[in-house]
């Protein structure tokens, strides 16, 4: 069987946990304890996941964190499983769900039926909407819903959980997130932090590379060590209770509350004083042929793969983007042992991220090639190859400049958007504003989009970890502060980090960010809102 | 493809020649006498741990944004700020004995062992030769910057001025 684990790996150790067997589709397979089903099969060889629902197109997975959906299998019986975030179990039965529209799929691809088709095929009249969605359903491929589930899969707690309350509740615990809980709970606040991973630590936790910044914050030091360093100190915090495996999927701000769904088809209701939004970034993602192949992946999912389960994503691949995050993966996959063909983007003004980012990949070989771009990616079951094409200064393609790339995989790091979705729901006003990322709200200087919500890291604005961990601390501050627990270290602490904040923004690269922060800063938030 | 025609920031690494016109080698007879620091950081970006590290103030910030300068007389090359940076953006060069001497960090696979032959890059990833390990040290300040830190020696001494990576031949 192919294993494409790292078993050699200069800066991490890899602690994968007892050895597993899951069958796929009967076979049986070798897996880990700390692995997930999706990462597990990868490292067996498997690229295919799934099938795209209208065009039968073979879908592998992209993300790795749960959010777009690729990865969906049957597992032990229950249909349409994110496989990335789903932990492995000895004997686990998994299976690839296959439908009609399999053996169909020639056919109707022969047909090439445009989408609008699909939209109002059989809605009209009533009376057969019915019975055809049935038949139609038996082609999308999207699971039958189990006749016989195995008892022990139905999980005990299924259910409602009820409803807690707390002064503090923390949505999201990347550095941002922890860094308020500990601030806040360090002075006595009743605090709540939750997470949707199965550990907290949010982006960090894939980064192997030493950070910039001063030595004072975080500077010098690997960044899931600084993940690491800082969950320590929160098991140490009786005021700071941790839900792990749990997302916020709704607040509903009449009755001030938010909606919880946890493992195991578990709901849970949280009322708070004060929240705070830190939630993250999603992944851009880039447009040409076949972009849904598999082995065209996202680079945070490259991340999770190489740093957190230690797999490789292929033998070579090629970047897209010249931001710091495709640079660094560059750097991450050559200390996996992986060949890289290349980092390509149009980047006509300059190389997008740090130069000292750059310039170390090249010198082991890796070029940065801007002024192009990707046309399209080769293969047809998985990536075989790419073809790049040089750009003139108006994007337009340099005729007769086309060339190929051989690679098995294709990452894509051209940044990344504020996950903006929970802090729309408390109804801010928001601005979409290209130096943060996207649409972000308009905030106050002591980060209240609301009267009691608060936004600090990535989902405010597009930046670095020392910033999140900053703005962070800062949250926490403000609202221990509001809460009334501040005790005489507190102004001094917010006037130290707002400091370092401003040095921290002091760069050439932070001109444009920082005078769109200042535009979309207000002096109270509940004067812009009334 | 040629990507000659490009600036520093457009092309994503310096050559010798802007690198001296900014001042960041060291002139020749320090070389020749020491071995010094060569600070490869040339845009304004918000770090510090060189300049907190070094341990005979050799090492000048003037905010935490502002390029670092080193000063070489007071430069001891104790490779402390070699460690440290996360850029990977320091290295030490020496010539003595009419060799090449370049301290860099490393923090790939293979682990490095003394007398290991390997290839030698320029700043652009182009071969330009072979040379051989003299020091590998394992540098760790508690957990904060565990990295490989190697000196490579070379027969041509003109090397040591373009050689910024390796590749270790098993
Ligand atoms: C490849 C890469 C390289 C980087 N390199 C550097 C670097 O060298 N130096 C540097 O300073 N910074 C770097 N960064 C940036 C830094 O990692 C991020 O800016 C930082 O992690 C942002 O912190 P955060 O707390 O805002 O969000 P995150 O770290 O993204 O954490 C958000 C957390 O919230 C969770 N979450 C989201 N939605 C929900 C929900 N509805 N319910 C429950 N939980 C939810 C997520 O799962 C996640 O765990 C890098 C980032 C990447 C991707
Ligand atoms: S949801 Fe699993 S790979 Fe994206």
């Amino acid at each position: 069987m192919e294993d494409w684990r790292i078993y050699k790996h200069p800066i991490l150790e890899f602690d994968r946990g007892k050895e597993f067997t899951i069958y796929l589709d009967g076979t049986p397979i070798k897996a880990y304890e700390n692995e997930t089903v999706a990462a597990a099969l990868f490292a067996s060889g498997l690229r295919e996941f799934s099938k795209s629902i209208k065009y039968r197109r073979p879908r592998g997975f992209f993300c790795a964190i749960g959010r777009c959906s690729a990865c969906m299998m049957e597992v032990d019986g229950v249909p349409n499983v994110r496989t990335c975030v789903t932990m492995v179990k000895d004997g686990m039965r998994v299976k690839r769900q296959k439908t009609l529209a399999d053996w169909a799929s020639p056919f109707l691809n022969l047909m090439k039926l445009p989408p609008q088709v699909y939209m109002k095929l059989f809605t009209k009249p009533g009376i057969i909407y019915k019975p055809a969605m049935k038949i139609m359903r038996q082609f999308t491929g999207l699971g039958s819903i189990p006749t016989k589930v195995q008892k022990d899969t139905i999980p005990k707690t299924e259910g409602s959980q009820g409803e807690i309350s707390t002064e503090f509740l923390i949505i999201g615990g990347g550095p941002a997130g922890m860094s308020a809980a500990i601030e806040a709970g360090q002075r006595g606040v009743d605090t709540l932090i939750i997470d949707d991973k199965e550990k907290l630590g949010g982006q960090l936790l894939k980064q192997t590379h030493t950070f910039f910044s001063d030595v004072k914050y975080a500077a010098g030091k690997r960044g899931f060590k600084l993940g690491e360093e800082m969950v320590d100190q929160i098991s140490e915090l009786e005021t700071v209770k941790v839900l792990t495996e749990t997302s916020a999927v709704g607040y509903y701000p009449s009755e001030n509350t938010m909606l919880m769904s946890g493992s195991g088809n578990t709901t849970l209701k949280v009322k708070a004083k004060k929240y705070l939004v830190s939630t993250g970034a999603y992944e851009k993602t880039l447009v040409f042929d076949n972009n849904d192949l598999p082995g065209v992946y996202g680079a945070g999912g490259v991340q999770t793969l190489l740093n957190v389960y230690g797999i490789k994503p292929g033998n070579r691949g090629m970047l897209l983007g010249t931001g710091n995050v495709a640079l660094i993966v560059a750097y991450h996959l050559l200390q996996a042992g992986v060949e890289v063909a290349g980092v390509f983007a149009p980047s006509f003004r300059r190389v997008r991220g740090y130069f000292v980012h750059a310039a170390k990949i090249q010198r082991h070989g890796v070029p940065v090639v801007t002024r192009h771009t990707i046309v399209k990616a080769l293969g047809k079951k998985k990536v075989e190859g790419a073809i790049v094409t040089k750009l003139n200064t108006d994007y337009t393609p340099v005729p007769g400049s086309e060339r190929k790339i051989d690679c098995d995989f294709i990452c894509i790091g051209v940044g990344l958007n504020p996950a903006y979705d929970l802090v729309q729901l408390f109804n801010p006003k928001m601005v979409n504003v290209r130096q943060l990322g996207g649409f972000v709200p308009i905030r106050d200087k002591q980060f209240r989009f609301t009267k009691d919500a608060y936004i600090a890291g990535d989902c405010g604005s597009i930046e670095e970890a020392t910033t999140a961990v900053l703005e962070g601390r800062l949250a926490g501050l403000y609202v221990t502060q509001a809460l009334g627990y501040a005790d005489e270290s507190v102004p001094e602490k917010i006037a130290e980090y707002e400091h370092a904040l401003e040095e921290d923004r002091g760069s050439p690269f932070s001109t444009g960010l920082k005078a769109a922060l200042q535009e979309i800063t207000v002096d109270n938030i509940e004067e812009v809102l009334n | 493809m040629s990507q000659d025609e490009l600036s520093a920031v457009q092309r994503g690494y310096n050559t010798r020649e802007e690198l001296e016109q900014l001042n960041v080698l060291p002139p020749e007879e320090k070389v020749r006498e020491k071995r010094v620091a060569i600070i490869e950081c040339t845009e304004e970006i918000p770090c510090n741990p060189c300049a907190v590290v070094c341990r005979v103030d050799a090492i000048r910030k003037e905010g935490l944004c502002t390029p670092a300068v080193v000063d070489w007389d007071k430069c001891t090359g104790c490779t402390m700020c070699v460690a440290v940076c996360p850029g990977l953006s320091i290295f030490l060069q020496q010539i003595k004995d009419d060799k090449g001497y370049v301290t860099m960090p490393y923090e790939l696979i293979p682990e490095p062992k003394v007398g290991d032959r390997a290839q030698l890059m320029d700043r652009s990833g182009k071969v330009v030769g072979e040379g051989k390990i003299v020091i590998p040290t394992y540098q760790a300040k508690g957990d904060a910057y565990p990295r490989w830190v190697v000196t490579v020696e070379m027969d041509d001494p003109e090397l040591s001025y373009e050689v910024r990576a390796i590749k270790i031949l098993k």
